[in-house]
C-alpha cells in the first residue's frame, strides 16, 4: 500500500512538473482578456517617458471599460522587436520604426487618419511619409534636433559670440580653445552609435542638403551611386574623414576618444573641461541632471559647412513615432487609444517629460529652459534642416557605421580607405 | 518488481528528457535547417543550399573574428589551466588563512562576467580609470599603459580578466583531483627517494588526468564561445578588432542575416568540437576505453 502511495505521489509530482514546464509555452492570450476587455500592448524603447506614458495610459484605462492598454518597455527595443516580428508576436502599437518592416508590410497604413495629420506640422508629416509608397505608417508626436551643444562662456573667452559657419573658422576656434588648456570637442567614441550619428548628421547631411531630404532618401533607398558617391576620394565622406583625422592629430578632440563614454562627456562638459559636444536634444536632461545651473551656459549650433557648396546643417527630425501592427485584430481600439494619447493636454505632459518639442501645431509645452528653446528656434530657422535616414540598408546599421569611424580614429584606415570601406559596407548591407 | 521500478524511474526522468529535447535538440535541429536558408526574420525563408557556408570563407570580418576568438581561447584556456593548477597546489598545502584565500580566488567566478567587464573598464579606462588616477597621484601617469588601446594590449587584458575571473573554478576541479590522490603514494615515492618535483611529475600529474581533461575541455569550450566579457569590456572594438565569433553571430542575427548567422553558429560548433576532440584524445588514459 505504501509503495502504491509513493508511486502515486511520484506520478503526481511528475505530472505537475511537466504541466508547469508547458504553462508558459502556449500562445499569449492576446486580444480579449478574462474581464472581457480588449487588451492592447504599447511597445517602446523610450526610457525617459515611461512614467508619464504610464500616467496617460492609466487615465485612458480609467476613462472607459472596453480597452486595457499596457506599456512594455525594452532597453534594446530595436532588437527585441525583430524577435517579436519573427515569432509573429508583434505588439499592437509600437514606437520602433524601420524601413525594412515598412517594406515587409508589418505596419498598418495610417494615411487616412486625417484627425492627426491635420494637426501635425507639415514638415513632420513629410518626415513620416514612406518615400517608396508615399503612405504614412507612423505618426510622430515630437520633433528633435541635433547639433553642437557648446559652453557659451568658454567660446566668449576665446572671442566668439557666434558659432562658426565654415569648417576653417571652426578649426581656428578649436585651436584657440585648445590653447586655453580646454578640450575643444568631446567625442565619446567608445559608443559606436555616437560616431554613427556624426556620419548621419555631417556627410549624410551634405547629401540631404545637396539633393533635398526626400530625393536624398530616395537615392539612399535605391542605392543611387551617382548621387551618394560615398567612395569618392574627394567626396563628402572622405572629406569628413580627413577633417576628423586632422582634428585628432592636432589634439582638438579628446585624447581618449576611443574609450570615452557619454557619461564622461556629460561630466567634462558640466565641469568646464570641454567646450562642446555633438548630440541630440535628449542630452539636455543629462546635462541638467549633472548640473542644474548649466542651462544658462548652454549654446546650440548647427554643424558648420565643410564642403564648398554647403551651408550649416541641423537635424530637425521626427521623434516618438507610433505605428500600429498590420496584424493586430484591434485596429479600431488602437486608433481610439492613439486619439486619446494625442490629445493636446496629454501631449503637453509627454513633451515636458521627454524634453522635446511637440510636432502638433496645437500643443504648447515648456520642454526646455527658455534660452535653449529660443536658440533651437534660431538655429533651425537659419540653417538647412535635415531629417533622419531611415532608408539605410537593413544589414548596415548606424552602429556599424560608427565602428568604421572607430577604425579610422584608431589609424586602421586612411580617409580614402574609410570612404571606400563605407561604400562597400553600405552596398553589402543592401539585400 | 524490478521492471516496475525501472518503469517508474524512467518515467521520472521524462521531464528532464523533455526539457533537453525542447531546449537543446529541437533548437539544434531547427538551427541546422535554418543554416541552409536565407531567412532574415521577416520574410519566408528560402533554401540556399551551402551558400551561407561558402560565404563565410569570403567574409573578411568573420575570418578576422575567428582569429580573435582562437587567440583569446589559446591564451585563456592555457593560462586558466596553469593558474588554476598553481592555485590548487597552494590550496592543497597547509597554511593559515587558507579558507579565506580560497574564497577570494573563487569569488570572481560567481559575479556576472558582464559586470566584471564593466568593473575592469572603470579600473583601466585611459585618462579616467581608477588605476590611472592612482598613478596620477604618484606622479607616474606617463607610465600608465593604454590597456584598451591596441589589438595586442586589449587581447591581453581580455585574457587576464577572464583568467582572473574563472581560475577559481578551474582550481576547484584540480583541488578535487589532488585530494583524491592517496597520501600513501607520496609516502612510498619519498621512501623511494623522490624529491618534490619528481613526486609532482610522476605521482600528481598522472593521477590528475581526469581533472586535466575536464578543465581543458571546459576551458576550451568556454573560451571559444566567449561573449559577455568582450561585450562589456570592449564591445568588440575598436571597430571590430576584438569581436568574437559569438558576438558576430548575434550581430548578424539582428542584422537581418538570421540564416547566415546560424550557419556561422554551426561553423563555431565545429571550431569548438575539433580542439575538444583533439585534447580528449591527447589526454586519454589507459583503461578509458
Amino acid at each position: 500500500m505504501k509503495k502504491h502511495i509513493k508511486g502515486l505521489v511520484s506520478l503526481a509530482l511528475c505530472g505537475a512538473m511537466a504541466t508547469g514546464m508547458f504553462t508558459g509555452c502556449g500562445a499569449s492570450a492576446k486580444g480579449k482578456g478574462s474581464n472581457g476587455k480588449v487588451e492592447l500592448t504599447l511597445f517602446t524603447g523610450k526610457i525617459e517617458t515611461i512614467d508619464s506614458m504610464n500616467d496617460i495610459i492609466d487615465d485612458f484605462n480609467a476613462s472607459q471599460d472596453r480597452i486595457k492598454v499596457t506599456q512594455e518597455y525594452q532597453k534594446d527595443a530595436s532588437s527585441v522587436i525583430k524577435v517579436k516580428f519573427a515569432a509573429n508576436e508583434a505588439p499592437d502599437i509600437m514606437t520602433t520604426y524601420e524601413q525594412e518592416y515598412a517594406d515587409s508590410g508589418k505596419y498598418m497604413d495610417l494615411s487616412g487618419q486625417k484627425q492627426w495629420w491635420d494637426r501635425l506640422n507639415p514638415e513632420m508629416k513629410d518626415m513620416c511619409t514612406d518615400v517608396g509608397t508615399g503612405k504614412q505608417y507612423r505618426v510622430c508626436t515630437n520633433t528633435t534636433n541635433a547639433g553642437f551643444f557648446y559652453n557659451k562662456e568658454i567660446l566668449k573667452s576665446v572671442g566668439y559670440d557666434k558659432f562658426p559657419e565654415t569648417y576653417d573658422e571652426f578649426h581656428d576656434m578649436l585651436t584657440k580653445i585648445k590653447d586655453k588648456g580646454i578640450t575643444p570637442w568631446f567625442i565619446f567614441g567608445s559608443e559606436a552609435w555616437h560616431l554613427g550619428h556624426l556620419i548621419e548628421f555631417i556627410p549624410h547631411g551634405y547629401i540631404k542638403q545637396k539633393y533635398g531630404t526626400i530625393d536624398a532618401k530616395k537615392a539612399m533607398l535605391d542605392n543611387d551611386k551617382d548621387k551618394l558617391q560615398y567612395g569618392d576620394p574627394n567626396g563628402a565622406m572622405a572629406t569628413f574623414a580627413k577633417n576628423l583625422v586632422q582634428l585628432k592629430d592636432e589634439g582638438l578632440i579628446n585624447k581618449d576618444v576611443l574609450t570615452a563614454t557619454s557619461d564622461n562627456c556629460v561630466q567634462d562638459f558640466v565641469n568646464g573641461k570641454t567646450a562642446m559636444l555633438s548630440n541630440g536634444m535628449w542630452v539636455l536632461s543629462s546635462l541638467q541632471e549633472a548640473d542644474p545651473k548649466i542651462a544658462s551656459k548652454i549654446g546650440f549650433a548647427a554643424y558648420p559647412s565643410y564642403m564648398e557648396d554647403m551651408k550649416p546643417v541641423v537635424l530637425n527630425a521626427e521623434d516618438s513615432g507610433y505605428c500600429i501592427s498590420a496584424n493586430t485584430k484591434h485596429k479600431k481600439e488602437c486608433i481610439e487609444f492613439l486619439n486619446y494619447l494625442f490629445k493636446a493636454k496629454n501631449q503637453k505632459k509627454y513633451c515636458e517629460a521627454a524634453g522635446s518639442p511637440s510636432a502638433f501645431k496645437d500643443v504648447d509645452a515648456k520642454w526646455a529652459p527658455e534660452n535653449i528653446v529660443k536658440q533651437v528656434k534660431d538655429v533651425t530657422e537659419n540653417s538647412v534642416n535635415i531629417g533622419y535616414t531611415n532608408e539605410k540598408p537593413a544589414g548596415f546599421s548606424g552602429d556599424d557605421a560608427g565602428r568604421l569611424v572607430q577604425n579610422l580614429l584608431d589609424g586602421q584606415y586612411s580617409p580614402e580607405k574609410f570612404a571606400k570601406e563605407y561604400e562597400d559596407a553600405w552596398n553589402a548591407g543592401i539585400k | 518488481m524490478r521492471s516496475k521500478k525501472i518503469g517508474l524511474h524512467t518515467f521520472m526522468a521524462v521531464p528532464a528528457f523533455v526539457l533537453y529535447g525542447l531546449f537543446f535538440i529541437y533548437p539544434l535541429c531547427k538551427g541546422i535547417g535554418m543554416s541552409f536558408t536565407n531567412w532574415d526574420g521577416l520574410h519566408p525563408a528560402q533554401f540556399v543550399g551551402l551558400q551561407n557556408f561558402l560565404d563565410f570563407f569570403h567574409d573578411k570580418r568573420a575570418l578576422h573574428d575567428v582569429i580573435t576568438t582562437v587567440v583569446f581561447a589559446a591564451g585563456s584556456a592555457t593560462l586558466l589551466n596553469v593558474v588554476g593548477l598553481i592555485y590548487a597546489l597552494l590550496m592543497n598545502s597547509k597554511f593559515k588563512g587558507k579558507s579565506f584565500a580560497r574564497m577570494c580566488i573563487y569569488m570572481p567566478a560567481i559575479i556576472s562576467p558582464l559586470i566584471m567587464g564593466y568593473i575592469w573598464y572603470l579600473l583601466l579606462q585611459p585618462q579616467r580609470g581608477f588605476v590611472y588616477h592612482m598613478m596620477l597621484r604618484m606622479g607616474k601617469e606617463a607610465m600608465f599603459p593604454n590597456w584598451l588601446g591596441s589589438f595586442g594590449s586589449v587581447m591581453l587584458t581580455l585574457v587576464l580578466v577572464n583568467v582572473w575571473q574563472y581560475a577559481g573554478m578551474t582550481m576547484v576541479v584540480y583541488l578535487a583531483g589532488l585530494q583524491s590522490i592517496p597520501v600513501e603514494l607520496y609516502e612510498s615515492a619519498k621512501i623511494d627517494g623522490a624529491n618534490g618535483r619528481q613526486c609532482f611529475k610522476y605521482v600528481t600529474m598522472p593521477l590528475l588526468g581526469t581533472s586535466i581533461r575536464i578543465n581543458i575541455v571546459t576551458n576550451i569550450i568556454g573560451s571559444l564561445s566567449v561573449f559577455d566579457i568582450i561585450m562589456s569590456l570592449t564591445g568588440g572594438g575598436p571597430g571590430y578588432q576584438t569581436e568574437s565569433l559569438s558576438i558576430y553571430i548575434m550581430r548578424m542575427c539582428y542584422g537581418s542575416k538570421t540564416g547566415y548567422s546560424t550557419a556561422v553558429a554551426m561553423i563555431l560548433f565545429i571550431i569548438i568540437l575539433v580542439p575538444v576532440l583533439i585534447s580528449m584524445r591527447l589526454t586519454r588514459q589507459k583503461g578509458d576505453d
